[in-house]
């Protein structure tokens, strides 16, 4: 997101829903069991989890270190490893081929191939290190707003899912009419954006 | 309703704001808040224009030079709005650059003022955090406290490029009921 350094992108949230009164307790405990867990060495294709704002590697979080009164700073950590459609094509034709020599001539059923599939795809994902992508979050619990450091689709859906998950409240996009809805409250001005219609400012001109 | 429904319901209210944030950066140049803060209002060079909504058409992204701009403005005349731009702002002695989408007014690409070298250690670093955070609060609120002054009682204003014959009578600048004499 760039909270430390460089420019940075927003999406914006609005938290709706009831926090406990043991609020940063809460926090700590949901977080914890949050947390992102490597899928170095495994045939896992994608993990999501917390991490510290300050070192993605970092997971322990000591003295809470997300907590910077009233915010709460931390890192949504996505580790993905994919298999080249390429890659599996040719390993896949070559345990074709060792099979087949081992069969003296006889054919692969279907079944066969796609069990030989499956496994050469499992081997690949054991072997591909996965990437791993950050985006910076930071929750203003005075005021129930959320900064995600992405405007991508895939990423904000994963975060919605995994704040939703971690904290049980919603996080609500904030929409330029929900937004004004907020600023403007439940007044006449209110109730004015709530009827308000499209201006055309159309003169008439091809 | 859930937010789709909302969004394509309302982005109107989007593609309006970000039209009369033109016409600010282009007529006016600032905008006092309902707290008494001027914010300086420039445009950077990126505007995007689009068919309004419940209406098809092409896009127009011009680059925020006078020679490209009238081509932005013809399609003002031709019943498009702002549906992105880059904007820069100024709010308390500090300068901020961001990209708007209507869609969701959130910043993208936001350049803050520069901040004090962090010192080392972890609290140096939170300083550091803290101050950033800071910014970015200082870019969102003054973004909302413009979208606070774009209201009805700021109607009349016309958007750049108009002469006064041709302008309608709303021009963007405030949230509006149907009424008698148009949309």
């Amino acid at each position: 997101m760039g909270l430390i350094k460089g420019s940075l992108s927003l999406s914006r949230y609005q938290v709706k829903g009831d926090t406990p009164p043991d609020f940063w307790d809460f926090v700590d405990r949901r977080i914890r069991a949050n947390l992102f867990l490597d899928i170095e060495g495994s045939t896992e294709e994608q993990a999501v989890g917390w991490v510290s704002a300050h070192d993605y590697l970092d997971t322990g979080f000591a003295y809470a270190s997300y907590a910077l009164d009233p915010y709460v700073v931390l890192s949504l950590r996505l580790d993905r490893r994919r298999v080249p459609a390429a890659l599996l094509k040719k390993y896949h034709r070559l345990e074709i081929t060792k099979a087949l020599a081992l069969r003296e001539g006889r054919g692969l059923s279907r079944a066969e191939r796609e069990d030989l599939k499956e496994k050469v795809r499992l081997d690949l994902l054991r072997r591909i290190p996965p990437g791993t992508q950050v985006f910076e979050v930071c929750w203003d619990t005075r005021r129930g707003e959320v900064w995600l450091g992405s405007a991508a689709r895939a990423v904000r859906d994963l975060f919605e899912d995994l704040f939703r998950r971690t904290f049980d409240l919603v996080p609500w996009p904030r929409i330029p009419y929900l937004l004004a809805g907020d600023l403007l409250g439940q007044g006449a001005l209110g109730q004015r954006l709530e009827a308000a219609r499209p201006l055309s400012l159309y003169q008439g001109e091809d | 309703m859930d937010v789709l429904a909302l969004l394509n319901e309302k982005v109107f209210l989007g593609q309006e704001f970000l039209t009369w944030l033109w016409y600010v950066a282009e007529e006016e140049g600032s905008v006092q808040l309902e707290d008494g803060r001027l914010v300086d209002v420039l445009l950077g060079e990126r505007l995007v224009l689009g068919p309004m909504q419940g209406q098809e058409g092409t896009r127009v992204t011009v680059k925020g030079r006078e020679a490209s701009l009238a081509e932005a403005r013809q399609g003002l005349r031709r019943g498009k709005l702002v549906e992105g731009l880059r904007l820069g702002l100024t709010l308390d002695g500090e300068e901020y650059w961001l990209n708007l989408e209507a869609a969701e007014l959130a910043p993208k690409a936001l350049k803050m003022p520069p901040t004090a070298p962090g010192q080392g250690g972890p609290e140096g670093l939170e300083g550091l955090v803290l101050e950033r955070i800071s910014l970015v609060d200082g870019a969102l609120r003054g973004l909302e406290g413009l979208l606070l002054v774009y209201r009805p009682e700021n109607r009349g204003r016309r958007p750049p490029g108009r002469s006064s014959s041709r302008s309608p009578e709303r021009a963007p600048g405030g949230w509006r009921c149907p009424g008698p004499g148009g949309r």
